[in-house]
């Protein structure tokens, strides 16, 4: 082997590991910035929404509750005896169609049942069910139930479910909420500003005071019902929140463990930009010389 | 012409050697450091009587004591966050506890109660260092003054850009007891000294 070749193989060699340690090296870069920009994404999606079932009819005799997944004829969930008054806690389901039955209480779960409705649970949202209205026109309404309020309020809204008092007017702290709301109807959501005060519910004579809290943040469904004597006001939370809702993002990390970003790479490409360019001029002088001696020769 | 050559076959080596010595350097600062941190300690879940409220959580629960995630090895006492003059999240001053938010409901009430704690302090790993590695599923124990446990369940994992924080979804109402867990996330940016982005654990309570 000839000094010139030798030359050329110690060139290769020399050169081999600068492309090998390239790669990895670009590829690492590459890496931590698609980890970076994939980081924002999260792991999953809460592909959920809420409902709850209430019976509000009151003179309908308790009643069982089945709620289906559309197409699924086994019922997802059953509650038996529910009497008049008497509502579930929300359930949190998938979003979806659902079917909602009730039946008499007892009455076989394959019997037909009394009344049904439809439901379509979109994500993020929730509902109630309620069994509204007299005995003989008994009915399932779907409500649309708020999960956001207007900063610094609380939001309310009425259902009346008194027979006894078909039409009642409602104020709370001195406000007035509805002023002629009928048996079977809802109201709609109205924002308040929080504070703990005196509700009164009054029709055809009777009224009924509660004090009911109604703190910033919060959603409530307030029930007027015909109690055993007179009438009877139970306060529904359907949703709560932060009372104050924090400005921006949370300063939860000083950086001690966070990963370095790498150095500027121009540095080092200067070193071997350098050193090739050595490497040649002294590889040219090299085989020229060479090639002059062995024409000398 | 001899010396010619030397001279020639020295600058070959000098060079050669140059390039070499450059693309090692070039490959060893690459690739970020990698801070290193102990083994993750996996904690048995806590005993206590589980309590969770049945109805229409108006019903009162004690206030919160500590937290416990047996999956990544937390546990830690609860101190008491408020807002700072800004409005704001006020922040744990140790970055060793977490802290709960009084303006948000108590754990196990109904609604969405928010507890926040560092991913870091300025020399190591914080309460929450290794938060972003819960999985859904994973249970998270909160204990209450009154003795009782609350027990949640993780539903999901997310990472926002700070400028993009969803301060409705994180703090707004939910109708059913929820639990938020909130830390840092994402890259940290020097000049601000600041991460650029927040981990937010989302949980409900195990009925």
């Amino acid at each position: 082997m000839s000094f010139t070749r030798f030359v050329r193989r110690v060139i290769l060699l020399a050169a081999l590991p600068l492309v090998l340690l390239g790669i990895p090296a670009t590829v690492s870069a590459a890496t931590v910035s698609a980890a970076t920009t994939g980081a924002a994404t999260g792991t999953s999606a809460t592909d959920t929404g809420w409902l709850r079932l209430a019976h509000l009819s009151p003179n309908t005799p308790e009643v069982d509750v089945y709620l289906y997944s559309f197409g699924d004829s086994s019922a997802q969930v059953v509650l038996h005896h529910v009497g008049y008054g008497e509502e579930s806690p929300y359930e949190q389901v998938p979003a979806g169609d659902y079917s909602v039955a009730m039946r008499a209480a007892g009455a076989a779960a394959t019997s037909a049942p009394v009344l049904s409705a439809s439901v379509n649970v979109a994500a993020g949202h929730a509902y109630t069910v309620a069994g509204l209205g007299p005995e003989s026109g008994l009915r399932l309404q779907v409500l649309d139930d708020r999960l956001s309020t207007p900063a610094g309020h609380a939001l309310v809204r009425i259902i009346q479910a008194s027979l006894k008092q078909h039409v009642v007017s409602v104020s709370w702290n001195g406000h007035v909420l509805d002023s002629s709301l009928k048996f079977a109807s809802v109201s709609p959501y109205q924002s308040v500003s929080p504070a703990t005060a005196t509700l009164t519910v009054s029709g055809g004579g009777e009224s009924a005071h509660i004090s009911v809290p109604l703190a910033a943040g919060t959603v409530h469904t307030l029930v007027v019902l015909d109690g055993a004597k007179g009438l009877v006001v139970s306060d529904l939370l359907d949703a709560a929140g932060s009372s104050k809702t924090p400005v921006g993002a949370a300063k939860t990390g000083f950086g001690g463990m966070a990963p370095r970003a790498p150095s500027s790479p121009l540095p080092w490409l200067a070193v071997i930009g350098a050193g090739l360019l050595l490497a040649m001029v002294g590889g040219r002088r090299l085989r020229g010389l060479t090639a002059a001696r062995s024409q000398g020769c | 012409m001899l010396g010619g050559r030397l001279t020639a076959a020295l600058v070959l080596a000098v060079g050669v050697a140059a390039a070499s010595a450059g693309a090692a350097g070039l490959m060893l600062t690459r690739h970020p450091q990698v801070v290193q941190v102990s083994a993750l300690r996996v904690l048995p879940a806590p005993t206590g009587p589980i309590v969770a409220v049945p109805q229409h959580g108006t019903a009162q629960v004690a206030k919160p004591v500590s937290l416990v995630i047996p999956a990544i090895g937390v546990s830690t006492s609860l101190i008491h966050l408020g807002l700072t003059s800004s409005g704001a999240l006020q922040v744990p001053s140790s970055t060793s506890v977490a802290g709960w938010y009084t303006g948000s409901p108590r754990p196990g009430a109904t609604g969405s109660s928010v507890i926040a704690g560092h991913i870091d302090s300025y020399r190591g790993p914080g309460v929450f260092f290794r938060l972003s590695d819960l999985r859904i599923g994973d249970r998270v124990y909160v204990k209450r003054a009154d003795g009782t446990l609350a027990v949640f369940k993780v539903t999901a994992v997310k990472m926002y850009p700070k400028d993009k924080f969803p301060t409705a979804a994180v703090y707004g109402p939910a109708p059913d007891p929820e639990l938020r867990l909130i830390t840092c996330g994402g890259v940290f940016d020097h000049s601000l000294k600041s991460y650029l982005s927040n981990t937010v654990v989302y949980t409900t309570e195990v009925g």
